[in-house]
């Protein structure tokens, strides 16, 4: 579904991502885990176009987007959605006017229909009671269950989670979890989800990615992760103060 | 080491120029995108309406108390030459040339600049630092046809509405002034306007002027909002640069324009 082919991408002398390759299937899990500034989130804005890799391929259903123009990516950006980590809902909106205007524009309904649409996805993320209320009224937990009402509101085959989980509490945490949970089991999407959140990662994970210096440094289910004997992995995934992890 | 104390200042007196035409460079490639996405069709119409009311519709209040005034401080400044020359059939030619040729597009131009441009820009920065602009290409939503565009359009139709009511309405100051003070009846200050001396070409000039300055302020507040960085303080300065452009933008192309349109 998205495939990474040698992806490397430097900013100034400092390279992120050196010759990363991976795939993600249809309605796979897959998290991207890795120490903060690893070029997690670099890595999955590439596939929507927001940055260019310098080497590599990005494939989107066979389809190789690394080249696209801007205007080209509004078709992959309506079959990849992406929720930032801060949910960058509008706030001059509404959250119901904020999930209605991509029914709106895309699917040219009228505003009475694009409303009621998106009362029904706020409702397929539990937050129906929040519909008129203004993004910056709400919680953190809040708003990123609009941002992905929101995202659903393209139908999409994959979504990008950029740090879905992060300045949660852990109950929040676990209800977002498991939204992607659901949306892979009961729609087939395929979720990237960059994370660091241990628990996340070990619940709904299907496939794990661990970028280390700009690099791939294991892929495999969580129970690889668990049994790894390399060190580097064993301590992040401990979450250890101690070992040969560098940041 | 007198060599290095003339050098310094040239330096950066080259690098402000090198900044200034960077700045037009950049404006004038977002004046060529904006004018592409308006050819592809990309203008949100009901964003513009919403603009329309915020910008033109919201505005109108205070331009219409500070060309009430102007009209009233052109005849206190010109009322001791009026009474000196015995030229009080000339009033209303006075205050009309100068309003519709100069002080009617010049000061909505800056009151427009003030509220409306100043305004779009800390909206449009505030989007962009809270990665809302990204958000909208998430969402396979084009931001130029669907925030900078109806903005763009918006401001320049305010500013030329907004220089049609100030004109009329700095005139009817002016006249109520001329009565008050220099006891000009309304119907000789009206005569005055009509008498031949001033035309159309006159309110053209104006009205020309108008659109230009509401481009610059557009062109100005739309680049400055969408290129801002830095969080908060990055919103403030991207403010503060927009007031700048727009008044020296404004301030140039009114001394060019004079030359040009007679």
């Amino acid at each position: 579904m998205i495939a990474f082919r040698g992806i490397s991408k430097a900013f100034g002398e400092r390279r992120i991502l050196d010759d990363v390759s991976f795939e993600a299937e249809r309605g796979e899990i897959l998290f991207v885990i890795g120490a903060s500034g690893v070029g997690k989130s670099v890595l999955i804005k590439q596939v929507v176009g927001f940055i260019r890799p310098d080497r590599g391929r990005i494939l989107v259903d066979g389809e190789d987007v690394t080249d696209f123009e801007e205007r080209d990516f509004a078709r992959i950006r309506k079959r990849c959605a992406m929720v930032f980590q801060h949910a960058t809902l509008f706030d001059a909106m509404t959250c119901v006017e904020n999930v209605a205007l991509p029914l709106a524009k895309h699917r040219r309904l009228d505003q009475r229909q694009a409303l009621s649409e998106a009362r029904a996805l706020l409702a397929r993320v539990h937050v129906e009671a929040f519909a008129e209320r203004y993004p910056g009224e709400l919680g953190d937990g809040l708003r990123k269950r609009v941002a992905i009402a929101r995202a659903l509101s393209l139908e999409p085959e994959v979504i990008l989670f950029d740090e879905p989980t992060t300045g949660l509490d852990p109950v929040n945490a676990r209800r977002v979890d498991r939204l992607i949970a659901e949306l892979s089991e009961k729609a087939r999407v395929t979720s990237l989800v960059v994370s660091h959140d241990l628990t996340s990662i070990f619940t709904i994970a299907h496939r794990i990615v661990m970028l280390y210096k700009g690099k791939v440094r294991l892929i495999g289910s969580p129970e690889d992760f668990r049994q790894s004997t390399d060190a580097v992995v064993r301590q992040f995934v401990r979450g250890e103060a101690q070992g040969p992890f560098e940041t | 080491m007198p060599e290095a104390a003339t050098r310094a200042p040239l330096a950066a007196l080259g690098r402000a120029a090198a900044s200034v035409v960077g700045l037009v460079g950049q404006i004038a490639l977002l004046g060529r995108q904006m004018l592409s996405s308006l050819r592809r069709g990309q203008l949100d119409r009901t964003e513009l309406v919403r603009q329309l009311y915020k910008m033109g519709w919201q505005s109108l209040p205070v331009v219409a108390a500070t060309a009430l005034f102007t009209g009233g401080i052109m005849v206190i400044q010109a009322a001791p030459i009026v009474q000196r020359y015995g030229a009080h059939g000339l009033l209303g030619w006075g205050a009309g040339f100068g309003t519709l040729r100069e002080i009617g597009p010049l000061l909505t131009a800056l009151m427009i600049s003030g509220r409306v441009g100043a305004n779009n820009t800390a909206e449009l920065g505030t989007m962009a630092v809270t990665e809302q602009i990204d958000g909208l290409r998430a969402l396979a939503i084009d931001p130029f046809g669907y925030l900078v565009l109806p903005r763009f359009l918006a401001i320049i139709a305010s500013a030329f509405f907004a220089t049609v009511v100030a004109d009329a309405l700095a005139l009817v100051g002016a006249a109520y002034a001329g009565s008050w003070l220099l006891g000009v009846e309304p119907g000789l200050f009206y005569s005055g306007l009509t008498s031949g001396l001033l035309g159309f070409s006159d309110v053209a000039h104006g009205l020309i002027k108008s659109v230009v300055f509401g481009g610059l302020i557009a062109l100005s507040s739309c680049h400055h909002g969408i290129t801002t960085q830095g969080g908060a303080p990055g919103v403030g300065r991207s403010v503060n640069a927009t007031v700048v452009t727009s008044a020296a933008a404004i301030f140039g192309a009114d001394y060019l324009l004079s030359f040009v349109i007679q």
